[in-house]
């Protein structure tokens, strides 16, 4: 009945990551506000430019407009694009690679129209999520008693429309000329990641405000909306770049061929691809990938830690160190004199060393994002994705127990924790020696040893909710929800006395709770964290055992 | 040949009472089923009856609402891993991992549970025409199936438990499985084997289950069904026929008298038809040809919604 057509089918196959979205966003915006009031904001009118161009925000900043450029024009904003890129990738690649573009183009309609009605599913989502996002923004306010009747908030609510609506469509066009999802997904993530945070970075550094003018989200927030209202000529090149997606997904999409049920490529078969070395890597590793479960998962997600561990490495790691050293001494004078508990909310630390910089970008978000990312997909798709695969009744036909089958999984997840963490560390070990920035060697291997274990945590949820459930799409949203919201809770517990002294619920208190990169390890810590995996994977166990086994997706 | 003295000590799969609700929606409901070790079991039923459900069950994959059901004489649910090292499994709707190829495949579930003969795997390849260096996601639906066969019969387990196995291969290709499940049996091994084909069932199995909307309505020899069953038979006789004759014996019916040659359908003793037959006349040629177990199948549905209107 819903489904009367690929429009409304394409729609309604994503409400729900949509709604929980715009819920979350609504909820941190109220949370934020609520926070805000509490501390006295004048020190922002005294922050460096430089300074305020990496937290994002404007000049003349009050509570509503700092709670709304953070919480609605950065997490909000992320979200929107993350699902509209998800859905982007999935709208031709996606189909082609779950075998049924063929049945849906074996009737009476275009290619073109295909894409069309993709395509305009795409663009009413976001446009419906962002009206969404948009009406509980005043009533939020008046109930908290926030004055935002001078900010141009539906500039904002226009940008953040547009930035979404062209990340969509940059993955919806990758995937519509390739019809290789993983290459939509992949380069469309990559480029708003970078863009993201060069649009952050960059102006710190001699001659970076112009590279940023490069970089698709300098656009959504570079002229500053919230307070400068709509930039026509940003929102134009945001429009233009979307038709000329468009253009591109409608004139690839009509010449190639359709791709059949797909085979994703791994590294390793490429090696194998290559007559010489195949022989002699097929003895070793080629028998070795299905040697066991494990292995097999170990090489299932290889791409994927790939990308996550080169990212931490050379971006978040090593280029980190020299950016700092490039930083003029003012700018770093300025970050002495900020407010403790504001520079707390954005990941601790004191800007003006070496620790407190790593600490903020790239321990502060990034390395737990990337070790959570991993964690979380591994878990989620240990045993969820073996069902909706269809593959668990095999596995469940060879004599190993279920137990078994839930720890030949976990074995994976840990292992690929560890060398995140383990990347992270040894990146941001070269980073800081090339500069020379005196850090401690040890303590930054135990900042990265908690890093991996909270990332443990949030895996471990996603395990115990897919071994739970079967389904793989409530172990994501679940556990990258909860992680979400406990950094929110975190980085506002920083500012908040209420909600400082529920600081202990966070995981992510026992991470950089007690600065490890300039304390050195916290054992407590450590040993909470542990604790808390050990519980959520002992109930993976218990909740697998009792459950019936899905056979369908 | 070992199995087979063991053939009345212990059925190969029993089920008591075997109930599965998913939540208020009927799966299947008290299966009692018997199957005896080294006989080759057809498990027959309409798309929904409760066919894999009941599969399922028995496998562990799903949990029954009531009942209980043992494999080998070993309980399902509390011996399942023991169970496993026993059995080989195709399930309905066969998925395999898309970027293996079809030997990694079959690599990685030996690697699970050992025991696997290659030049036996070499052998199933051949026969079945398999081409085990592809991708698995490369592979056509009929090509994939041959792999998810080869699978389950690598390691020469006891029991073959095969949901819908054919769907995807080709004639002659089936004629291949056909063999291969014939000679499982001859070796004392057991086949439970579903299907919604008769045809398919018919050629290889000793007994049959018919299961419609959760519940098992009837367990037949393939021969009984076959003797119950019409048929249709044509005689050539030396002089000209008569109907009553013919009319005389039970279970003839339909009868079409044409000079010497005389058709009929019949449902009785065939020895009493043909005594009858050759006390009067001379014969020159007999033909029968057997009903098809479909038509069973459909007489076994239509009583039974008979049943259910009476009741």
């Amino acid at each position: 009945m819903t489904l009367a057509n690929v429009f409304v089918k394409t729609a309604s196959d994503r409400w729900l990551g949509w709604v929980i979205a715009v819920v979350s966003v609504a909820l941190f915006l109220l949370m934020g506000m609520a926070t805000y009031r509490e501390i006295d904001l004048s020190v922002y009118t005294s922050l460096p430019e430089a300074f305020r161009s990496l937290i994002g925000i404007g000049d003349d900043i009050d509570v509503g407009g700092l709670a709304i450029n953070v919480m609605f024009g950065t997490w909000g904003a992320i979200a929107m694009a993350g699902l509209a890129l998800a859905m982007g990738s999935s709208a031709i690649a996606g189909e082609e690679r779950d075998g049924t573009m063929d049945i849906l183009l074996a009737n009476p309609k275009s290619r073109t129209y295909v894409l069309l009605s993709k395509t305009g599913a795409l663009v009413t989502s976001i446009a419906l999520a962002t009206v969404a996002l948009w009406i509980p923004i005043y009533p939020i306010a008046a109930s908290l008693g926030v004055e935002i009747s001078g900010l141009e908030v539906e500039a904002l609510t226009l940008h953040l429309f547009a930035n979404s609506v062209f990340f969509g469509l940059l993955a919806l066009a990758i995937g519509a000329m390739t019809g290789d999802k993983g290459k939509a997904t992949g380069i469309t993530t990559a480029i708003m990641v970078l863009s993201f945070f060069g649009v952050g970075f960059l102006p710190l550094v001699d001659g970076g405000d112009a590279v940023t003018k490069v970089l698709p989200w300098y656009y959504f927030d570079g002229s500053d909306p919230v307070t400068n209202g709509i930039a026509w000529g940003h929102l134009a090149l945001l429009g233009g770049g979307s038709a000329l997606l468009l253009l591109a997904a409608i004139v690839g999409f009509n010449r190639r061929d359709l791709k059949g049920q797909s085979v994703g490529t791994t590294m390793l078969d490429r090696i194998r691809g290559n007559p010489l070395l195949n022989r002699m890597i097929g003895r070793l590793a080629g028998s070795a990938r299905v040697s066991s479960i494990w292995l097999k998962t170990i090489s299932d997600y290889q791409t994927l830690v790939l990308i996550a561990s080169a990212a931490m490495f050379l971006v978040m790691g090593v280029m980190m160190g020299p950016m700092y050293a490039s930083i003029p001494e003012e700018t770093l004078k300025t970050f002495n004199e900020l407010p403790e508990n504001l520079v707390a909310l954005f990941g601790g630390g004191d800007m003006s060393t070496p620790e407190g910089w790593y600490s903020l970008e790239t321990f502060g978000l990034m390395a737990p994002g990337a070790v959570i990312l991993v964690t979380v997909v591994m878990g989620a798709g240990a045993l969820a994705g073996e069902e909706s695969r269809r593959t668990m009744a095999l596995l469940l036909a060879c004599p190993i127990s279920r137990n078994r089958i839930v720890i030949e999984k976990l074995i994976p997840m840990v292992f690929y924790a560890v060398i995140v963490g383990f990347v992270t560390f040894a990146g941001v070990s070269i980073g800081s020696l090339i500069p020379d920035l005196g850090m401690s060697i040890g303590n930054i291997a135990a900042t990265a040893t908690l890093q991996t274990l909270v990332g443990l945590v949030f895996g471990s949820l996603a395990l115990a909710l897919s071994a739970g459930t079967g389904r793989t799409s409530i172990a994501i949203y679940g556990a990258i929800g909860a992680a979400l919201f406990f950094h929110l809770f975190n980085s506002l517990g920083a500012l908040n006395e209420g909600l400082d002294d529920l600081g202990w619920l966070t995981p992510f208190s026992y991470y950089l709770g007690n600065d490890p990169l300039n304390n050195g390890m916290n054992w407590g810590d450590a040993a909470v964290l542990a604790a808390v995996s050990v519980i959520l994977i002992g109930l993976s166990f218990v909740l697998f055992q009792r459950r019936d086994i899905r056979q369908r997706g | 040949m070992v199995a087979a003295t063991h053939a009345q000590a212990r059925p190969a799969i029993q089920t008591v009472g075997l109930t599965k609700y998913y939540g208020r929606h009927l799966g299947i409901e008290d299966v009692n089923l018997d199957v005896s070790e080294g006989e080759v079991f057809g498990f027959l039923g309409p798309n929904g009856a409760g066919k894999s459900t009941t599969i399922r069950t028995i496998l562990d994959e799903i949990r029954p609402t009531a009942g209980s059901a043992t494999i080998l004489g070993l309980d399902t649910r509390a011996e399942a891993v023991e169970i496993r090292r026993h059995i080989g499994y195709i399930p309905g709707d066969l998925a395999l991992y898309p970027n293996l190829t079809g030997m990694d495949t079959l690599q990685y579930f030996a690697n699970m549970r050992g025991g696997v003969d290659w030049t036996y795997v070499d052998e199933l390849a051949d026969r079945l025409d398999s081409d085990l260096s592809r991708k698995v996601g490369d592979l056509s639906t009929g090509n994939r199936q041959k792999v998810g066969v080869i699978q389950a019969f690598m390691h020469h387990p006891d029991l073959l438990i095969m949901d819908e196995p054919t769907s995807g291969l080709d004639p002659l290709i089936q004629r291949e499985f056909q063999k291969m499940v014939s000679e499982v049996a001859a070796e004392g091994r057991t086949v439970f084997l579903s299907s919604h084909t008769l045809s398919e069932v018919q050629r290889v199995a000793d007994r049959v289950g018919i299961i419609r909307n959760g519940r098992l309505i009837t367990v037949e020899s393939v021969a009984d069904l076959r003797s119950k069953s019409m048929r249709e038979v044509e005689f050539v006789l030396d002089t000209e026929g008569e109907a009553s004759v013919f009319e005389s014996v039970e279970g003839v019916r339909n009868i079409v008298v044409a000079g010497n040659h005389v058709e009929m359908s019949f449902g009785g003793d065939m020895g009493e038809l043909l005594t009858t037959v050759t006390e009067r006349y001379g014969v020159a040629d007999i033909k029968t040809t057997e009903a098809d177990l479909e038509e069973i199948f459909l007489t076994y549905y239509h009583e039974d919604e008979g049943e259910e209107a009476r009741s």
